[in-house]
């Protein structure tokens, strides 16, 4: 059964999350299926809590179902304690009833993948990604979805630092339970939020399979924390910003391409060249 | 000794012109031995609505957890502010729903709309019975000397200062002739832009 | 008939609880420990109704050594008090509610000392110092007469010393001894003074 939840969470829309210095990045691809529907500004992100947010992937009726559990335990957890609720226990909480679906016939798991992006004071910004089967991690930088591949490559090569960068590691996969903070020190690049906000933008204008991404098609929002109260923050990016993002985006790639074309088209010119001095220099030394 | 002043309290809110008020003593005792004089009874819901309880602290501090909680469900679900009039209604279900067992408090609700920007004050019993009021409304244990007071005291259509002005010397010279309360008072004043909080120093005796 | 007593200062809280176990006109021990620790750096000294106490304190400090071995980290002071307040407070509303009056004294990393009042109906405070039990009457009007902020190790361990000597001369029922514990940055430790 849990395959099955698998599956389709592999045709959802992408989805990637980015931890930065200066906050967590949730990124996805909306798929607005008929212009006719209604659209909200986050489809798919939800907050959970003043300082935990989540991205959905997959069957959307099962994740509200898991969102109002999530939000209730948090509201718990402060009913009782007075302080806001760790975000790895509120992930692992989540996960506990997700696993309960997987160990007894007769149930269906829930179909849903979730990118959750937090802040405590314990540690910091952090990512987690949790799957049908009640698995999770923390992660530097992650994705769910379609194209997940694509894109974690993707991940991959901007984030790795001089040693691989375990946080972005492909080979860790999206179930390991790696129990790590997301901000513990390691290798990888400490991108600023402006650099993740970008970097997830042209990630996401990669894996959209469409010729012309728009902001209609992206929903971004971060976490940060504020700067004079030091509370955490949640803010969807609005429509405007999408747009400028996407064309500074896409300006800069169309840049990269004429650069490259002209870049093939020098070397193509250079290698003429040294053919035809070559062909000349045979001759002359058959000549000899 | 009731249970209702076990702790001893005294609390008040007020209508003024586009802006509401509530003042309440910051003094926590048991059995008449003082505990504290930084003791927290009204509680900022959220823009717009703040609630005062007094009575026995214990159920404050239960009931005040217990509001947190659902105002923020209500709000992550509903994607906006509880407005005063559904949350002075949740407060009356919730201690309603004690009825035969009750919660030892007696709240005092005041806010501002924000869809008509029209103040908002009432209060309830200790099971729930929600009393609205055009001018004012007092809690605590020494009711009586609030209401001499506020009838004194209470002028229709008060700025924010003179709100103040007036809810502070209410309060205080309540509280002065009360042996349960005082040792100190706070007045929350909220208008629909901003919220003005001070503290008043008052007789220790 | 029991005392608990306890000050904050400018890097440490101090408690001190009476080691008398008596019933009726009978004591029974003299050196009977009324606090539990709740973590390396959080103490809890409790005294109520005898049964009560214990079970009620071990049942605290097990549930919050819990969550420290689940989640791999340990409960602020001020988070902890919290627990034990709702604890108290949903025992309040049950059928055999527990009567103990606690004082939680603890040192977090961010906050500096803190020290938390918590009586049997479930009403927490956060308080600069102190008391519980019949001694509370005298003891209290020491410490508000005597009490700094900010007080050193040395001038706190007096002015404490000051008080325990009140509750000794002042009040009918003999408590010849008190356990001092000190909890600091370094955690909880028990001191002499």
């Amino acid at each position: 059964m849990v395959e099955y939840a698998l599956e389709a969470i592999s045709h959802a829309g992408t989805s990637l999350g980015i931890v930065s210095k200066e906050g967590v990045v949730l990124a996805a691809e909306r798929r607005v299926s008929s212009k006719l529907l209604e659209t909200r500004d986050l489809e798919k992100t939800y907050v959970l809590d003043d300082h935990v947010a989540v991205c959905v992937a997959g069957i959307v009726s099962d994740a509200n179902t898991l969102v109002h559990y999530a939000r209730s335990v948090a509201q718990n957890f402060e009913a009782t304690f007075s302080e806001p609720m760790p975000v790895e226990q509120l992930v692992t909480r989540v996960a506990d009833l997700k696993q309960g679906y997987t160990q007894f016939g007769g149930l269906r798991p829930y179909g849903v993948s979730m990118l959750y992006a937090g802040w405590d004071r314990n540690n910091g910004y952090q990512l987690y990604v949790s799957d049908p089967a009640g698995n999770f991690g923390a992660w530097r930088a992650t994705c769910v979805g379609a194209n997940a591949q694509t894109a974690q490559s993707m991940l991959k090569t901007h984030l790795a630092g001089p040693s691989g960068g375990s946080g972005a590691d492909g080979a860790d996969g999206p179930g390991a339970d790696t129990h790590t903070s997301a901000t513990s020190q390691d290798d990888a690049i400490e991108l600023t939020l402006e650099d993740a906000i970008n970097l997830s933008v042209k990630i996401l204008c990669k894996t959209i399979e469409s010729s012309n991404v728009t902001s209609e098609k992206l929903e971004i929002a971060v976490l940060t924390l504020h700067p004079v109260s030091k509370k955490p923050v949640f803010r969807a990016l609005t429509r405007e910003e999408l747009d400028i993002l996407i064309a500074r985006i896409m300006a800069a790639e169309a840049a990269e391409k004429a650069a490259a074309e002209a870049e093939k088209a020098q070397q193509a010119a250079r290698a003429a060249s040294e053919a035809a001095a070559a062909i000349r220099a045979n001759a002359s030394g058959s000549g000899n | 000794m009731s249970i209702m002043s076990y702790n001893g309290s005294a609390m008040l809110a007020m209508v003024g012109r586009d802006c509401v008020a509530i003042a309440s003593d910051t003094q926590l005792s048991a059995n008449g031995q003082m505990i504290s004089t930084d003791f927290q009874r009204v509680h900022m819901v959220n823009n717009n609505v703040m609630i005062g309880m007094s009575g026995l602290a214990t159920d404050v501090q239960t009931l005040w957890a217990d509001f947190r909680a659902r105002t923020k469900m209500y709000k992550l679900r509903e994607e906006r502010d509880i407005s005063p009039r559904a949350f002075a209604h949740m407060v009356s279900s919730a201690l309603y729903q004690r009825r035969f067992g009750p919660y030892f408090i007696e709240p005092v609700i005041a806010g501002i709309d924000p869809d008509t920007k029209k103040p908002y004050v009432c209060s309830t019993d200790i099971i729930g019975c929600i009393e609205k009021s055009p001018n004012f409304v007092v809690a605590g244990t020494c009711t009586e000397n609030l209401y001499g007071m506020c009838e004194t005291l209470f002028r229709p259509d008060m700025d924010a200062d003179d709100l103040f002005e007036t809810v502070a010397q209410a309060l205080v010279n309540a509280f002065d002739r009360d042996a349960y309360s005082g040792q100190g008072a706070i007045v929350h004043i909220l208008t629909p832009t901003e919220l003005i909080t001070r503290t008043i120093k008052t007789r220790t005796d | 008939m029991e005392t608990l007593i306890s000050l904050t200062g400018k890097d440490y809280v101090l408690t001190a609880s009476d080691m008398t176990a008596a019933r009726s006109i009978l004591v029974f021990k003299v050196n009977e420990d009324k606090t539990r620790d709740l973590s390396p750096h959080i103490t809890m000294a409790f005294c109520g109704e005898s049964g009560d106490t214990v079970q009620f304190a071990e049942f605290i400090q097990k549930n919050i050594r819990l969550y420290a071995i689940r989640n791999n980290f340990e409960l602020s002071p001020k988070a902890a008090a919290n627990y034990v307040r709702t604890q108290l407070a949903e025992s309040l509303r049950s059928r055999s509610p527990y009567a103990v009056n606690v004082l939680i004294a603890g040192f977090d990393e961010h906050e500096g000392p803190e020290l938390y009042w918590l009586d049997y109906l479930g009403t927490l405070c956060k308080i600069p110092f102190g008391a519980h039990g019949f001694a509370s009457n005298f003891v209290l009007s020491t410490l508000d007469n005597a009490y700094l902020p900010d007080m050193d190790l040395e001038q706190g361990i007096a002015l404490l010393k000051s008080a325990i000597k009140v509750v000794q001369q002042r009040m009918l029922i003999s408590q010849p001894n008190f356990q001092i514990k000190l909890v600091n940055k370094d955690g909880v430790s028990v001191i002499d003074i």
